[in-house]
Parts: C-alpha cells; sequence; structure tokens
C-alpha cells in the first residue's frame, strides 16, 4: 500500500524532472536523452505500479491545501490502473523510438520545448486517470488537451499545421464544456465534486439528471475519443502532429475519452440494472457502429498513410464503443456473465488498438524519417531498403485487419460473440437491432483487412512510386526497439489471450476467471454444449505444426528445385516502369465506386491537345478526382457559417467610437442594478 | 481431454480434405467440359498438375521480396489448419475444443491478406488488378458470411462446428425457415470466396475476367502448386461447411466402423454432387459485370438479414 503510494510519486517526479530537464537543456549531444530517459524510467515505473495496484489493492491519497475548496484526491483502483498500464507500456515504447525520431528536429527547432510538453503530457494522462475529483480531473483534462495542442503545432511554420491544431483545440474545448456539464449536474446534486460523493448518493439522482450526466459525458468524452460525427479533429490533428505525438495521442490519449464513459457509466452515474438504461446502449452501439463503419470506409480511399491511420481509430473506438454499448444492455437486463463477456471484449480491444495503433503511427514516423513524404502514391518498395520498419509494420497491419493468431482477432471474435448472444436478451426489439448492428461490424472487419492490405502495399511493395526519391535507408536501432516492443505485445497478447483476459478481469473484478495460459476461452450453452471455443496458444502451435508439415510433404515429393531470379512478366512489350504500377487509387477505387453515395467523387479530367480543332490528338490528360467529407460539408459547414454570421452581427456594435462604448457600460450598469434590485425583493 | 482415437479421427478427417480437394477441383473441370461437348482431362488431373509443378524450377520476379516468397507457404499453413475444424464423416471433431467457425473464416482472411500483398509485391499491373477486385468482393462477402453464420449459429446455439453440425445432424429435415434464407446466402458466398461464375472465371487468363488467377500470376514450381492447392482446399472446405451444416443426412455421432463408412461414403456423394451441380450452373451462366457483384452480394446479405428476422420472430 505504502510501496504503491511512494511508487506512484517517483513516476510523479520523474516526469516532472524530466519536463524540468526539458526546459533547462539547450540543443546538444546530451538533450535527447536528457528528455527522454526519464520519461522511459518514469513509464516503467507506471507500469510496475499500475500491476502493483491491479494485484494488491486501490490506492487513494488525498493531498490536503493545495486550494482552499479542492482537495487534490488520488483513487487509483482497477479500472485506473488498468488505463495507466496501457499509457506505460504504449509510452515507454514511444519514448525509446522519440530518442531517435526527434533528432530530424534538431537542427530546425528547439528539442527542449518538445520534451517539456512530452513529459507533461504523459503525466497529465496519468493525472486524469488517477483522480478522484471533478475539479482536479477538469484540470488535468485541460492540462492533457493544451500539452497536446502545442505537441501537434510543434511544426508551426507551416499555415496548414496551425489550422489544423486550431481545429483540433475547438472541438476539445467542446467536449470539455460538456464533461463538466455532466460534473456540474453531479455537484448540483451532491454539493460536492469529489468523485467518492458521485459515487455514493448516484443511485438516488433523478432519473432525468442521470440521464442527462450520461448524454453530456458521452458527448463530452465521445469528442476526444472520435466518434463520428465529432470525430473530424482527428483526421486533422494526427497527420500534422510529430509521429510520435500522433502515436501517442492515437494510442492512448483518445482511449481517455472511453476511461471517461467507463467511470461515468459503470461507476457513478447511477447506473442501475434494470430496463430503463437499455437505451444507454443502444445509444453507444447506433455510434459505434457509425463510427466504425464511416472510420474504416474513409481510411480505404486516403492516400496520406497518417490520415489513413487517424481514421482507422476512428473506426477502432467505434468497435470498442458498440462492446461498452453490449455491456450495458446485458447489464441492464441482469445478463451478468454476457455483459463481463462484452465488457472483456471491449476493453481487450481497447489495449489491442494502443499497442497496434502506436506501432502503426510509429512505422509511418519511420517512413516519414527516412523518405520525408506520407504520400502512399509516392511510397513503395520500401521493404528492400527498410526491412525491419516493414516486418514490424505488417505485423501491426496484420493485427489491426483483425486476423489470427495476433491480438485484433481475438478481441473481435470476443465482440463477435457477445453480439451472438443478443440472442439471450428478453426484448424482441433490443435482439433484432443488435443484430442488424452486427452488418455494419462485420462489414468493418472486411473494410479494415482491405484498408489495410492497400496501406501496407502501396507504402512498402513494389517498386518506389516517386522516381525523384532520395536514397532511402533504415531508421536508427531505437526506434525499431521501440516499434519492436509494441509489435511483441500485438503477438504475445494473440497468441497468449490467457495475459489480457486475466489482466482485465483481475482489475476489473470480474467473476469469471481463466485459470491456464493453455485454457480455452470457452463459452457455453444453456445445455452445457459449447458455444464456442478458442484456444489462441494451440492455433498457433498448429499453425507452425502445418506449415512444417507441409515443407517437409512437398520437399520429400518435389526433391530440391532451384529458383530463376528474371523480371516481373511483361506480356512481351517491354520494361514495366513506376508508372505502370497499381497506385493507392486505382486500388481502392471499386470500392470507392460501390460507395459512391458517401463519397461523392467528383472527376475533373483536363485535355491539351496538339490542334485545338482535332479532339482526337491528345498531348496530354489529366484527371483530378476528389471525394467530399460529407459531415464537414453538410454538418459542420453550416454551424461555421452561421455562427460566422452571428458574430458578424453583433460586431456591428463595435463602432470604434468613445461615446457609444460609455453609453454601454452606463447601460450595463442600469440593468445590472435592476437585476440586484429586483432579486433583493 | 478428447480421448486418442477421436484425435486420429480428427486428423483423419484433415488429411483427407487436403487429399481429396484437387480431386473436387477435377470433378467439377471435367462436368464443364462435358456439358460444353468437350472431353475435357481425367479427373485426376489436378494431381499430375501438382505433381509436376512441384518438381519444376521456379522464376521469381526481381521485383519481389520475401512477401512474395513466403505466400505460399502461410497461405497453406492457415488454409490446412482450418481443415482441422471442420466436420467431414464424424459429426464431434476434438479440434472443436481449440477453435471454431469464426475462427476458420480469419484464418480465411489472413490467407487472403497475403495472397493480396503477393499480388501487389511483383509490381505487376496484372497482380494489381487481381488485388483491387479481390479487395472490394472480400470486404463485402466477409460480412455477408458472417450474417450467414449468425442465422446459423444462434439456431443450432453455437459458432463451434462440432456443436452445430451435431445439432444440424440431429433435427428433422429443414426443421427452421431461417435455414432456407441462410442457405442462400452460403450458396452465393461461396460461389464468391472460391471465385467462381458469376465471380470470376477459373478457365481462363484473361484480365477482364481474373480475380483470383491475376494475383497468382507470376507465381511457377513449387509455389504455384501450394497457391492452387490451397486454393482447391478452401473449396473443399466450403463445400463441405454448406454439405454438412444444410444437408447433414449420414453423417456419423459414434465412433464404430459401420457409421464411420457411411459417413465417409456420404460426404463422398454429397460433396460430388455439390461439385457437379456448381460447375453445370457454372456453364449455364456469363460472368458479371465487376460493378454488378455487390449486387449479388447484397442479394446474400439480405437474405441472411431475413433469416435473422425468421429466428428472432
Amino acid at each position: 500500500m505504502i510501496e504503491n503510494l511512494i511508487l506512484f510519486q517517483i513516476v510523479i517526479s520523474l516526469f516532472l524532472g524530466g519536463a524540468l530537464l526539458g526546459l533547462v537543456s539547450r540543443n546538444g549531444r546530451f538533450a535527447r536523452p536528457m528528455i527522454f530517459i526519464p520519461s522511459m524510467m518514469g513509464s516503467v515505473l507506471t507500469v510496475l505500479f499500475s500491476i502493483g495496484v491491479i494485484m494488491t489493492k486501490s490506492l487513494s491519497w488525498t493531498v490536503p491545501n493545495m486550494l482552499p475548496f479542492f482537495k487534490l484526491e488520488i483513487f487509483v483502483d482497477g479500472i485506473s490502473a488498468f488505463f495507466m498500464l496501457m499509457i506505460g507500456l504504449v509510452s515507454f515504447a514511444i519514448s525509446l523510438y522519440s530518442l531517435g525520431y526527434t533528432k530530424e528536429y534538431e537542427s530546425k527547432k528547439r528539442i527542449s520545448v518538445f520534451g517539456f510538453l512530452f513529459n507533461v503530457f504523459i503525466l497529465s494522462m496519468i493525472l486524469v486517470a488517477g483522480s478522484n475529483n471533478g475539479f482536479f480531473f477538469l484540470m488535468f483534462w485541460e492540462l492533457m488537451s493544451l500539452t497536446s495542442f502545442f505537441l501537434v503545432i510543434y511544426d508551426h511554420d507551416k499555415e496548414e499545421n496551425v489550422k489544423s491544431g486550431i481545429t483540433y483545440l475547438v472541438m476539445t474545448h467542446f467536449g470539455t464544456a460538456l464533461i463538466f456539464v455532466s460534473f456540474l449536474l453531479g455537484y448540483l446534486q451532491t454539493g460536492s465534486f469529489g468523485f467518492d460523493s458521485f459515487r455514493t448518493s448516484s443511485p438516488s439522482f433523478p432519473l432525468l439528471v442521470k440521464n442527462l450526466m450520461f448524454v453530456s459525458a458521452f458527448v463530452g468524452f465521445g469528442t476526444k475519443a472520435g466518434i463520428v460525427p465529432l470525430h473530424t479533429w482527428l483526421p486533422k490533428a494526427h497527420p500534422v502532429a510529430p509521429s510520435n505525438v500522433s502515436a501517442l495521442m492515437s494510442a492512448v490519449m483518445i482511449k481517455m475519452g472511453i476511461y471517461g464513459i467507463i467511470r461515468t457509466v459503470f461507476d457513478f452515474a447511477g447506473f442501475g440494472a434494470s430496463p430503463d438504461y437499455s437505451w444507454w446502449g443502444v445509444l453507444l452501439i447506433i455510434a459505434g457502429s457509425a463510427s466504425a463503419l464511416i472510420g474504416i470506409l474513409y481510411a480505404v480511399i486516403e492516400r496520406d498513410i497518417k490520415r489513413a491511420l487517424a481514421f482507422s481509430s476512428i473506426e477502432n473506438i467505434g468497435i470498442i464503443i458498440i462492446g461498452l454499448g453490449l455491456s450495458i444492455i446485458f447489464a441492464s437486463y441482469h445478463l451478468t456473465a454476457l455483459s463481463v463477456l462484452a465488457l472483456v471484449a471491449s476493453m481487450y480491444h481497447t489495449i489491442n488498438h494502443a499497442f497496434f495503433k502506436g506501432l502503426l503511427f510509429m512505422g509511418a514516423g519511420s517512413v516519414v524519417y527516412a523518405t520525408g513524404t506520407k504520400d502512399m502514391e509516392k511510397l513503395g518498395g520500401l521493404v528492400k531498403k527498410m526491412p525491419w520498419t516493414s516486418l514490424l509494420f505488417l505485423v501491426g497491419a496484420v493485427s489491426i485487419a483483425g486476423l489470427p493468431p495476433f491480438n485484433g482477432f481475438v478481441s473481435e471474435w470476443l465482440g463477435l460473440q457477445a453480439i451472438l448472444s443478443s440472442s439471450q436478451i428478453p426484448s424482441t426489439v433490443l435482439q433484432l437491432s443488435i443484430a442488424f448492428a452486427s452488418l455494419p461490424f462485420a462489414l468493418t472487419i472486411g473494410l479494415a483487412a482491405a484498408a489495410f492490405v492497400r496501406l501496407f502495399a502501396m507504402t512498402f511493395l513494389s517498386k518506389t512510386r516517386d522516381i525523384h526519391m532520395p536514397h532511402i535507408q533504415e531508421v536508427p536501432r531505437n526506434m525499431i526497439a521501440g516499434m519492436a516492443i509494441l509489435a511483441s505485445a500485438c503477438i504475445l497478447f494473440g497468441i497468449v489471450p490467457f495475459l489480457g483476459i486475466s489482466l482485465l478481469s483481475t482489475a476489473f473484478h470480474l467473476p469469471s476467471q481463466p485459470s491456464s495460459p493453455f485454457d480455452a476461452i470457452a463459452l457455453k450453452n444453456n445445455d452445457s454444449t459449447s458455444f464456442a471455443n478458442l484456444s489462441m496458444p494451440l492455433v498457433a502451435i498448429m499453425l507452425s505444426a502445418v506449415a512444417l508439415a507441409v515443407f517437409g510433404f512437398i520437399r520429400i515429393l518435389g526433391g530440391k528445385t532451384s529458383k530463376t531470379i528474371y523480371g516481373t512478366w511483361d506480356c512481351g512489350f517491354g520494361k514495366l516502369n513506376e508508372r505502370m504500377e497499381y497506385t493507392a487509387a486505382s486500388l481502392s477505387h471499386p470500392i470507392r465506386v460501390i460507395f459512391k453515395s458517401l463519397f461523392k467523387p467528383h472527376n475533373v479530367i483536363s485535355k491539351e491537345l496538339f490542334v485545338q480543332t482535332n479532339p482526337y490528338m491528345v498531348k496530354s490528360i489529366k484527371l483530378h478526382s476528389t471525394t467530399k467529407n460529407i459531415f464537414e460539408e453538410n454538418l459542420y459547414n453550416p454551424i461555421i457559417s452561421s455562427t460566422l454570421f452571428v458574430l458578424d452581427k453583433i460586431r456591428k456594435i463595435q463602432t470604434g467610437k468613445i461615446n457609444s462604448y460609455l453609453l454601454y457600460i452606463m447601460l450595463t450598469i442600469i440593468l445590472l442594478l435592476i437585476f440586484v434590485r429586483s432579486s433583493h425583493a | 481431454m478428447p480421448s486418442s482415437p477421436e484425435i486420429i479421427l480428427g486428423i483423419i478427417q484433415a488429411l483427407i480434405l487436403m487429399a481429396l480437394s484437387p480431386l473436387v477441383t477435377g470433378i467439377m473441370r471435367k462436368t464443364k467440359a462435358r456439358t460444353q461437348k468437350r472431353v475435357g482431362f481425367s479427373i485426376f488431373q489436378p494431381y499430375y498438375d501438382m505433381i509436376k509443378l512441384v518438381r519444376k524450377d521456379e522464376v521469381v520476379s526481381d521485383q519481389s521480396s520475401w512477401i512474395f516468397r513466403c505466400t505460399p507457404w502461410v497461405n497453406f499453413a492457415t488454409i490446412g489448419t482450418a481443415t482441422f475444424f471442420i466436420p467431414v464423416f464424424l459429426s464431434h471433431s476434438p479440434f472443436g475444443l481449440v477453435g471454431d467457425l469464426i475462427l476458420v473464416i480469419g484464418l480465411f482472411g489472413l490467407a487472403r491478406f497475403f495472397t493480396m500483398l503477393a499480388g501487389l509485391d511483383v509490381s505487376s499491373t496484372f497482380g494489381g488488378i487481381g488485388s483491387s477486385r479481390e479487395m472490394m468482393t472480400s470486404a463485402l462477402l466477409e460480412p455477408a458470411l458472417f450474417l450467414a453464420i449468425f442465422v446459423v449459429a444462434l439456431t443450432y446455439g453455437g459458432t463451434n462446428l462440432s456443436t452445430l453440425v451435431e445439432a444440424a445432424s440431429n433435427s428433422p429435415l429443414l426443421p427452421h425457415p431461417q435455414l432456407i434464407f441462410a442457405a442462400i446466402a452460403m450458396f452465393v458466398i461461396i460461389l464468391g470466396e472460391t471465385g467462381r461464375l458469376p465471380f470470376g472465371n477459373h478457365a481462363t487468363h484473361l484480365e477482364l475476367t481474373m480475380m483470383h488467377e491475376a494475383m497468382v500470376l507470376e507465381y511457377s514450381g513449387k509455389s504455384l502448386a501450394l497457391m492452387d492447392w490451397s486454393q482447391s482446399i478452401k473449396q473443399i472446405i466450403l463445400f463441405t461447411l454448406i454439405a454438412n451444416i444444410f444437408v447433414p443426412w449420414g453423417i456419423s455421432s459414434s465412433i464404430s466402423a459401420v457409421p464411420l463408412g457411411l459417413g465417409l461414403l456420404a460426404f463422398m456423394i454429397k460433396i460430388s454432387i455439390f461439385a457437379v451441380s456448381i460447375a453445370f450452373l457454372e456453364s449455364s451462366i456469363a460472368k458479371w459485370r465487376l460493378f454488378r457483384i455487390p449486387d449479388l452480394i447484397s442479394v446474400a446479405i439480405a437474405s441472411s438479414l431475413i433469416g435473422l428476422v425468421l429466428y428472432y420472430l
């Protein structure tokens, strides 16, 4: 107990130390180690601390007299510790990676500012997960938002980057405001911002207050998580941020939104187990399905690697939210075992997504580091020049596509089983609507494989599409090590799901726990026949056994044969060149055609003729194809333009003459006096 | 723990699927030839082709990477592993404790992932066109397949194939109306997954009709043999699934010689009838335009959704 507390204090001081070192240091040989070694140490200790909390008991720590009215209360229970563990693991890998990655900024900018913000950012996320008081929660939340904003616009020389950063800033504050509303509702009921008081008295809140608290918290936290239609900041902020920052934001920060939703729903919005609350789950499932499907559809057609990854984060958040929604519905009908199954599926996917998305963003960062571009149409052929990066990226791509024997498959398998179990809900309407929700879920899984085949193949395979690409070489070793840590986590959590499931069931105090690593995940029917079984260690063994057996069989049957290296078949027409290759746009063209009602593709063909009068002799022909972002055009642009319109009208009172301002002051004073008078009367 | 005869029978079932898969391809080719008034090759021709191929030297593209080289092995390992979960003549398999139908779909997905990568790896436009079309159809077929599985799993109480086939074999002939819709969906999906007409055409090497063939165009020798073999195994797995889930007649539920023999016989008859009828169907229809294929898949999806509604009502 005491040890955990001391560990926690060391974690805080390490990150603060890293931040301070960042502030005092100048660019030089020691600048990067001075920033990132404290954050690596802090991350390791965070992992140890959170495992300690999960294994032993919750930590609560109150720092008195920080501010007159608010005590800084830290309370780390299993749920917080689970999220802290995720933060620790991922930020360790990313800090290691950053040691090499930030080198490219050294000649251009002060690394120290970056180091300060980086350390404070990680610390603020840990503190968000640990704070037990609405006031401090919001303060750390704001700190997290602001440091990440400054990290996003670290490359602020380009105007585009600042613009995207501003979008992020506005959206995140919209979210914070709604979270504040939710806490304020709790404050009005209990007279305190402490989470403890929310927890104890929330069951007695009126139903309306609970519903309002839930909705505002869901929208507020959902903005951070990137739920459609509040997702627009993600595909803008992630591509412009330095890749290690996008990795942190996408792998960990958006999960704090999920943490917030779990905290509000399962801990203190007075969630009662009654069908009255099942609509919360339905809302989550609808939002989750929309996010999953729309996110992945945009990821399939995107040509910017990092933006495609950002869209895929929206998709994965959608899958997580669907799981949470199912869990709420099951819980509201007292189907505890199924509720646990859905929660495990959702949380397993949360930690999996942290692993593979961190890995993929780091991989994308390595590509940018080596080539200087993140445009798939220019890349290609990196598999031979960057073998390690491409192998690790492939692990991430296969995992996120939900294919066995990697971790994404396990969580999606659990999610599908949870959806299948909806037949036990005693309400036909819910059964049918969840059954229909399985369509977007399954479509998402199918499209995710397509999106990541395209992302990997266009970036790493075939020939480099841009012939002017400079000499490319593999990234430094510490960057590879950072990626390798998360890649091995992906493999480990895929082959031994026992690790993840026992971690989750201990952290969340779930009733059922697997006993040995070789136990299959077993779901039973009512008559105790097996509904579904999955034993990933055995699957992995079978895969390698079959591979070995067939290797031997083919070798014995065919004997030794030789391999000749020769050019790709070109139908006898001569040299194939880069311009004849399939491009990213042509690869996803069929999908773009099928879903044209969403993408609204618009093609402009411009021809240049040899002789203006002869349309058949074409000198050059160009096709410019664009797709529309329906959310920006149909939802955000009207809001922005109407806001600007109103503000424009209001601006008329700003005449610039001192006399009119004096008039405004006098009018205000008179109004205030009337108000005071009337309220006293 | 399952007993050792069970495990041995489970392995035998898998080996039978692997061994018979080229024969099914041969039967289908023969049927197509006869319906087109040709004599056609012997039904054992796929075996001769395979033996010839594994003894040949390979030509590998200079553009390709290790992805291209390892894909045939990954492909075979995943699809070969999938055979272990499929009940062939015995309704329960000990490997049902290891994985279920969703795992089988996942393994197919892994094989397809690598095949698509290999198609793109050699920087030939043929590979690109094949992968691009495969990307589209598989992204749509996968949800259709999941929905069909949902209907079946809900009806028979499990995605565990042993539970599923056992429940199917114990129930009377077409006891549930939703199964008809699931069967329609499954049939369309199987045509798509195996690249049969109207989705693709195995018989030509013309870029207009190519899908799977385009992705494996660069392969030769041992690698080509493996790619072709895994494709036939995938085909026989899907045929076996549809046969044993929707027409589970004759499948044995006990481990003794007579029922097992009858089960094997029933399996071979069912698969042959299925293969012949699909080949007949292929001869009588033309390939569809690529962008009409989503219409066909939506028929499968709609049919599964009707099945789901019927299950709950």
